[in-house]
């Protein structure tokens, strides 16, 4: 038999193998797709019914923004921008942000910056998470074999000026976010279902924690701002772990899937059998939902100095907290309750169908706990100004409301709520935060 | 008996009690039917075989999870082959962050509660237990039965914990309060930790079932003649084993319910006030608190150190016998072999705090625990040094029950000597909850546990079924085994040292761990490797046992009573009166006809040992 | 079996074996070269600490090498074709005495020997420095997935609405003996700072006083030890050493940041 005269032959060559087979091993990477978004499309009956309705609706996505492996945006005729090289164009304008960004891609590729200083190009090792860098690396490498010093100075620069792509954004999303955010960026991964809050569902466009007036898109710092700081107290960590860029990139991922989302909720709702998909809508629903998110940046709540806290602000401040909506004060009193932990008969509401008390839900249709002022926790931040923002334009999608030029009657007249007054009701609610996250929560009225 | 004088053997007569029928051999022929002679059997040696089958069957489980494990630590979140798509259908066979925590509870559950203690006590202790002892059957077979049917709601209620919502336990094998019992904190902390704490409670009854018949078969179903100190060291080891179960196992079923009351009914023995998981606070939805996690650690420990032992100390007496039979050579210091299996057990109950040093416990405390796990190294080491020299001036017969042995020794040697790191406090402080720990336990579990089960089945499968297994086969088997295991657990060691984390999903992320993936990777390919060989196991196993080389009462020559019956004994073990004379390790012995003189045999015209 | 069939099945399994404690010594010398030893230590006790590892590795080694050595070479000798019998003995009481007192001196040799580091890490906490058990410089606040910083107010109150907060990253000054509580939210997690030698797990409901003395200034990981989760394994932080002088600056222009306009 051949395998008893080989025995020690065939021991060893399987050992051979093993070995083998572990270095030159490449992993494969399951091909994910964009799905549909089930609750818009189950709400058009046109759209509903019809595989085929569906399928166009798919393939106009992605010929907007390509597929997971392959995102990329459309960029209509009559722009004037690139949205590819959106985040990109913001960041490297920026002094401070691009100094931020080399200082962090130097930092993250210092062992291959400080090969390519000394002339060792071999010993340059691909870092993790940056395909994309390592591709033009190679490719720098064969243009400019020979040429040492170019190489040397090209090579440098690259590295600590790297930028992902979006498909490298793509996969790191599918590394890093994709568990709990889902492919489409839809709050649906597989883990999701065990997290209280949800994770964001990317594609109405609705973003809570923002420094903009009305209910503008993020701007790009806002939405970077939640992935260096985490959402405090949610299943949000921080990724400060990760480089400047690489967050910057998805940030970038997180805009193409918002806007992937929004033009899809658009143009399902739109969608009629007789009339189809017409060329003009897509391009014009595309068009909007862009735009929407280029002028972010107008939005922005500025402040021009921050007051000094006085005794009589902090009072002021407390008469619009306590005061009730209907007997003209700013009526945070409803929701946060008088002891500002959350508990305010506004807070809970009876449920049309079972008849039972729970808490109020968010436009995304989960229930919402109202904020525990009293805790310190404020999942935007707790500096004055972001607690002035957040009373300023409320928080998208929930029940806070946008205060500024909120009516409110104070000595008997009536007023729109001013910059000042939110600046006293923001003083206020910090003097709230004497207790220690860890004491224990106040029972819920039930 | 302290003394090493040899006794004349005319003088060897048969001591100890003698129970009714133990020395008679069962007339009575009793024609069961097939239910009651494989299924619902009380006889020993069926319900060790039925524990041998299904702790295989686990040991597959658990070992495909292991692998699981490996694939995403060597390739993490791409598509796992084979096992994805049916572990992790949602995401394409890509594993989920709650997924592994799931994957690897759920294999340290599996392979210690379901593999191990069953192969080890509920297969061999039931086995062997009457057949070395030379009784017919056990104390109480019926509970023996019972002991083997409790075990079966255990395992469906642990298979039925991967169908609950949010997928079955995933704060580790251990348990941790608040993270599993607390719902919102874990996903696998819904019904799937319910199912899992059920399961450990069956599982806590039938060895404890078991226990009990152990130790009653034990001190009072011995043959006549078959004092304490002539007992063969397996069974030695099985008593002690079986007292630390009867000890320890209280503890845990008190401690489980404890955590069942806080999950089920709101006890809060182990939450404490003010905590807010994932945004629930306990207390505001009507849950008591005023617990402390810690108290579940120390009940936790207090049990599962004594396990880690009722884990190995079986093993070693196995192996001692085995050493032995196969060496031809009397163990060296079989009362010091039999003192230093007291002394691990003894030791074994006061060092749980060893698994706490970083836990919050006083710190003052742990030098009380480092001092007293430390010096359990002493006993372990009395073993190693005796093993050695039963192996020095042997006979031995290279067989692959004998190599399976041997390996044990030297695989123990590493999983021993590596505990004194994690023993002392300073050192502990850094490799604490590494991969060292890692490597540590699976040196002594799988290196040394399984190794020495695999010696065990090689050695005793002729009594067994009648057949030899293949030699061939097993030494393949062997040699491929002992090559991967290493490959798998020894560079943990040093992943250890460089810090890495145990139950990091995705350890790359960070800088310190960065360059620890290609390491990681070839662990992972010896480990599928190692599961791998096991074809040529499986194949000799039960190829074996229908295509086996015939065999006789007495294949390997052995000194021990199990030795005397037919192969495979009949129903009430043995066709003849049994009467012992002397001690299990008569080999070697000058001047007797033979170089191996059984229990059974008068020492006339030679000596040999009292 | 024929002889040489069975001196070639004794050389392969004795070489077998004897790969464990050549390769094992092997991979541990080797181990540093492959980036698969102990990190550099820059804290005060750090050194102490690899030291006793140190101490305890040459003994384990020591007794490693030889019993394996003995094992192999018992293995290849007993196992020749030998028409002899082994040699008959049930053991050796003195030997059973020698081999039972010396291991157990060294044993309680090594056991009082860690007591000291011990303590300087885990009971006797620094009282000297600006920062003591009752006055900390900051508390570490853990909580699913999160490690959170928490630095007093001007006043030195660790609550009200000017304490700072940050997430991730973990500030702290060199070569100053800095003492922090670690506090848990929610579960149970571990603080291990890998270049500290430092470890401590995070218990909710209780606070536990935490000290080390960073000896040079740099950025390194913070990593959570202890399962905390399904997200346990992105539980991550970064300590930044920064020089004593730079490190009030920093904190000052916090308090200062906090009052940002954006």
């Amino acid at each position: 038999m051949i395998v008893r005269r080989h025995r020690s032959a065939a021991l060893l060559a399987a050992v051979a193998l093993t070995l083998t087979l572990s270095c030159k091993f490449e992993p494969f990477t399951p091909e994910l797709h964009y799905s549909l978004n089930g609750p818009v499309v189950e709400k058009n009956p046109d759209l509903q019914g019809d595989p085929g309705a569906q399928a166009q609706l798919a393939g106009v996505l992605e010929m907007l923004v390509g597929t997971p492996k392959d995102p990329r945006f459309l960029a209509l005729k009559d722009w004037d921008f690139d949205p590819n090289y959106w985040g990109e164009d913001l960041v490297k304008k920026d002094e401070n942000a691009l100094a931020a960004l080399i200082a962090s891609n130097r930092a993250a590729y210092r062992e291959q910056i400080a090969s390519i200083e000394a002339g060792d190009f071999e010993n340059v090792f691909q870092p993790r998470f940056a395909d994309d860098l390592w591709r033009w690396w190679l490719a720098l490498k064969a243009e400019k074999a020979g040429d040492a010093a170019a190489l040397k100075e090209e090579g440098v620069k690259l590295f600590s000026e790297y930028y992902p792509s979006l498909s490298n954004s793509a996969a790191f999303y599918r590394n890093q976010c994709f568990h709990c955010h889902g492919t489409e960026g839809g709050g649906n991964g597989s883990t999701s279902r065990f997290l209280n809050p949800r994770p964001r569902d990317y594609r109405p466009g609705k973003f809570k924690f923002t420094a903009l007036k009305g209910k503008s898109r993020p701007r790009h710092e806002d939405v970077y701002r939640v992935l260096t700081e985490g959402v405090y107290t949610t299943a949000m960590p921080s990724f400060r772990r990760f480089t400047d860029a690489q967050l910057h990139g998805l940030v970038d991922y997180v805009r193409l899937l918002a806007i992937r989302g929004e033009t899809e909720i658009l143009l399902a709702s739109f969608y009629t059998s007789d009339e189809g998909l017409s060329l003009e809508s897509v391009q014009e629903n595309y068009g909007d939902v862009v735009a929407k998110w280029r002028g972010a940046s107008k939005q922005v709540i500025a402040a021009e100095d921050i007051p000094a806290v006085t005794p009589e602000r902090l009072a002021h401040g407390r008469t619009l907290f306590m005061t009730p909506g209907e007997k003209g004060g700013a009526n945070c009193v409803s929701c946060h309750g008088t002891s500002g932990r959350g508990d305010g008969a506004s807070a809970f509401e009876v449920d049309p169908l079972t008849k039972e008390t729970r808490r109020v839900k968010d436009e995304w249709g989960n229930e919402i706990s109202v904020r525990d002022l009293t805790r310190g926790v404020f999942r935007f931040g707790r500096r004055p100004i972001d607690l002035y923002r957040r009373i300023y334009a409320g928080i998208n999608g929930t029940p806070m409301p946008e205060h500024i030029g909120m009516t409110v009657t104070e000595d008997g007249k009536q007023h729109p709520m001013t910059e000042s007054d939110i600046w006293d009701l923001a003083f206020f609610v910090r003097t709230l935060s004497v207790h220690e996250a860890t004491v224990a929560a106040a029972p819920s009225h039930h | 008996m302290s003394t090493h004088a040899h006794a004349p053997a005319h003088e060897a007569k048969p001591l100890g009690i003698d129970p009714p029928g133990t020395t008679h051999v069962s007339h009575e022929h009793h024609e069961f039917g097939f239910l009651r002679k494989y299924i619902f059997s009380t006889d020993h040696k069926v319900i060790g075989l039925q524990f041998l089958f299904t702790g295989l069957v686990m040991l597959l489980l658990g070992g495909l999870m292991a692998m699981a494990i490996r694939w995403q630590l060597a390739y993490p979140w791409t598509e796992m082959p084979v096992l994805g798509r049916l572990l992790f259908p949602a995401t394409g066979g890509v594993t989920t962050p709650e997924g592994y925590t799931m994957l690897f509870t759920m294999h340290g559950t599996l392979m210690i509660f379901f593999v191990v203690i069953p192969l080890l006590t509920g297969t061999f202790g039931n086995y062997l237990i009457p057949l070395m002892l030379g009784a017919p059957d056990m104390a109480f077979p019926r509970l023996n039965m019972l002991g083997y049917w409790f075990w079966w709601p255990g395992i469906f209620c642990i298979l039925l914990s991967f169908g609950a919502e949010g997928g079955g336990p995933a704060a580790g094998w251990t348990a941790y309060p608040p993270l599993s019992t607390i719902e919102s904190a874990a996903p696998g902390s819904n019904w799937g930790q319910n199912w899992m704490l059920i399961s450990l409670t069956f599982v806590g009854v039938s060895s404890m079932m078991g226990a009990v018949n152990y130790v009653t078969t034990i001190v009072k179903m011995r043959a006549p003649g078959m004092t304490f100190f002539r007992m063969p060291l397996s069974i030695w080891s099985l008593l002690v084993a079986a007292l630390l179960q009867l000890f320890a196992l209280p503890v845990l079923t008190a401690a489980t319910f404890m955590q069942l009351f806080d999950r089920l009914f709101d006890a809060g023995f182990f939450t404490p006030t003010g905590v807010i998981i994932n945004n629930v606070s306990p207390e505001a939805i009507g849950q008591a608190a005023g617990g402390h996690p810690l108290l579940w650690q120390h009940l936790f420990w207090f049990y599962a150190h004594p396990a880690v032992y009722i884990l190995v100390v079986p093993s070693m007496g196995f192996v001692s016998d085995i050493l032995a039979v196969h060496g031809r050579k009397p163990i060296f210091g079989y009362k010091p072999m039999v003192y230093s299996i007291c002394g691990i057990a003894g030791l074994g109950f006061i060092v749980w705090g060893h698994h706490m040093f970083m836990s919050g416990m006083n710190p003052s405390v742990g030098l009380v625990f480092m001092t007293a796990t430390i010096m359990i190294a002493l006993p372990s080491a009395v073993k190693v040094f005796n093993w050695l020299g039963t192996l020095w001036g042997a006979r031995i017969q290279v067989t692959t029950p004998m190599l399976f042995a041997v390996s044990f020794v030297a695989m123990f040697i590493i999983g021993g000597l590596s505990g004194i790191w994690m023993a002392s406090t300073p050192v502990d402080i850094y490799i604490h909850d590494t991969y060292i720990i890692v490597a540590h336990f699976h040196y002594v579990v799988f290196a040394g546990s399984m190794m020495a089960i695999f010696a065990a089945i090689y050695h005793w499968f002729p009594k067994m079924f009648g057949r030899a297994m293949n030699e061939t086969l097993g030494k393949i088997h062997f040699v491929g085994t002992f090559i991967a295991l290493n490959g798998v657990f020894y560079m943990m060691h040093q992943l250890g040292l460089a810090g890495l984390m145990r139950r990091t999903a995705d350890p790359y992320a960070y800088e310190t761990y960065a360059h620890l993936q290609p390491m990681n990777q070839f662990i992972s390919w010896c480990a599928f490797a190692l599961l791998g060989w096991q074809i040529f196991f499986v194949l000799n196993f039960f190829g074996s046992m229908v295509w086996g080389k015939r065999v006789g009462r007495n294949p390997w020559n052995a000194c021990s009573l199990e030795w005397e019956a037919p192969s495979p004994p009949g129903h009430g073990n043995f066709d003849k009166p049994l009467a012992v004379y002397h001690g299990p390790y008569e080999y070697g012995v000058p001047d007797a006809p033979k170089d191996f003189v059984p229990q059974t045999q008068k020492a006339v015209g030679f000596q040999v040992h009292a | 079996m024929s002889s040489l069939k069975h001196f070639l099945l004794r050389a392969v399994i004795t070489l077998l074996f004897l790969a464990v404690p050549i390769l094992g010594v092997w991979t541990f010398v080797k181990a540093e070269e492959w980036g698969l030893w102990f990190p550099p230590t820059y804290s005060t006790y750090g050194p102490s600490i690899d030291f006793l590892f140190d101490v305890i590795m040459w003994m384990v080694a020591v007794t490693f090498v030889g019993t394996e050595l003995l094992l192999v070479w018992f293995f290849f000798r007993y196992s020749k074709k030998d028409a002899t019998r082994a040699t008959y003995t049930h053991g050796n009481h003195t030997l059973e005495m020698v081999w039972t007192a010396i291991p157990a001196l060294l044993l309680i040799f090594v056991a009082f020997s860690q007591m000291k580091a011990w303590s300087t890490v885990k009971i006797n906490f620094p009282e000297d420095g600006p920062y003591t058990v009752a006055k900390p410089l900051m508390e570490i606040y853990a909580s699913q997935f999160d490690w959170r910083v928490r630095y007093p107010d001007a006043q030195g109150n660790f609550e009200g609405a000017d304490v700072i907060e940050v997430p991730y990253d973990i500030t702290v000054p060199a070569d100053t003996k800095v003492v922090l509580r670690l506090k848990s939210r929610d579960v149970l997690h571990s603080f291990f700072v890998p270049v500290f030698r430092l470890k401590q797990d995070a218990v909710p409901g209780m606070e536990i006083p935490v000290w080390f003395e960073a000896t040079r200034p740099g950025d390194y990981d913070l990593i959570c030890a202890e399962l905390c989760g399904w997200g346990h394994y992105k539980m991550a932080g970064k300590i930044h050493v920064l020089p004593k002088d730079e490190f009030a600056s920093w904190l000052a222009k916090q308090r200062e940041n906090l009052y940002a306009k954006d």
